[in-house]
């Protein structure tokens, strides 16, 4: 992991697109940054897009088409492994 | 449905984001089997990623949330007209798999699709109040054989 030391108004660029700005710095509390990426790179909160990620995982399966047709129950998703 | 999705062999919606998990699905379709408002939303690209989605339902949740501007540009939408926008509907991801008795919905990640432009975008809410796992419908299975042995 890259790790870069930078002052309030400095900026890190991750490739051409993604630019970090540092906004403020309060000692004890937190960083406010600003995030500038192209709209197809989805910018989170790590720990809300890991429950987003978690949910979509556990709601996801190929055989959903299945289920909404009433060929699948709970059951045989939760062996299907 | 209030409103008709695409279906089967029309264009496919364009999500620029994909799905938090499955960032590389981009194309998706949606399927409709004649079951009440439950449409299957399965990606072109990446085919393992199928959902079941609802549309979002006013009486039951108010109004839908408000988006910031990066999710409208996601979906060619400007915020100003959004709210009377006939071409944007609101869908739920629906989890028919992680509750033996419930089919719940996640509120804290809706779908918004813009039917003209044909985009979509997953959007993430920051509210920690708003459930993963809403109590949205029982399992269609478990209503039949209530409704059987009634």
């Amino acid at each position: 992991m890259m790790v870069l030391r930078r002052k309030v108004g400095d900026v890190i660029c991750i490739g051409d697109d993604v630019r970090i700005v540092i906004q403020e710095v309060h000692p004890g509390q937190g960083v406010r940054i600003a995030i500038d990426a192209p709209i197809d790179v989805p910018v989170h909160r790590l720990e809300i897009y890991r429950l987003i990620q978690q949910e979509n995982q556990a709601a996801c399966h190929a055989h959903a088409l299945q289920w909404l047709q009433g060929g699948m129950h709970v059951e045989d998703v939760n062996n299907d492994g | 449905m209030s409103k008709m999705l695409t279906t089967t062999g029309e264009q496919p919606f364009y999500f620029p984001q994909g799905l938090a998990g499955f960032t590389s699905a981009h194309q998706f379709g949606f399927i409709y089997e004649g079951v009440g408002d439950l449409v299957c939303m399965q990606s072109i690209d990446q085919i393992e990623a199928a959902f079941i989605l609802t549309p979002w339902d006013e009486e039951r949740l108010g109004k839908p949330p408000e988006v910031s501007q990066e999710y409208l540009s996601c979906v060619h939408a400007s915020q100003e007209p959004l709210a009377h926008d006939e071409d944007m509907l609101w869908m739920l991801v629906l989890n028919p798999f992680a509750d033996a008795s419930w089919v719940t919905a996640n509120l804290r990640a809706p779908i918004l699709l813009n039917m003209q432009a044909r985009r979509g975008v997953q959007c993430i809410q920051h509210n920690h109040k708003l459930p993963l796992r809403y109590h949205w419908m029982r399992h269609p299975q478990q209503t039949a054989v209530a409704a059987a042995s009634a």
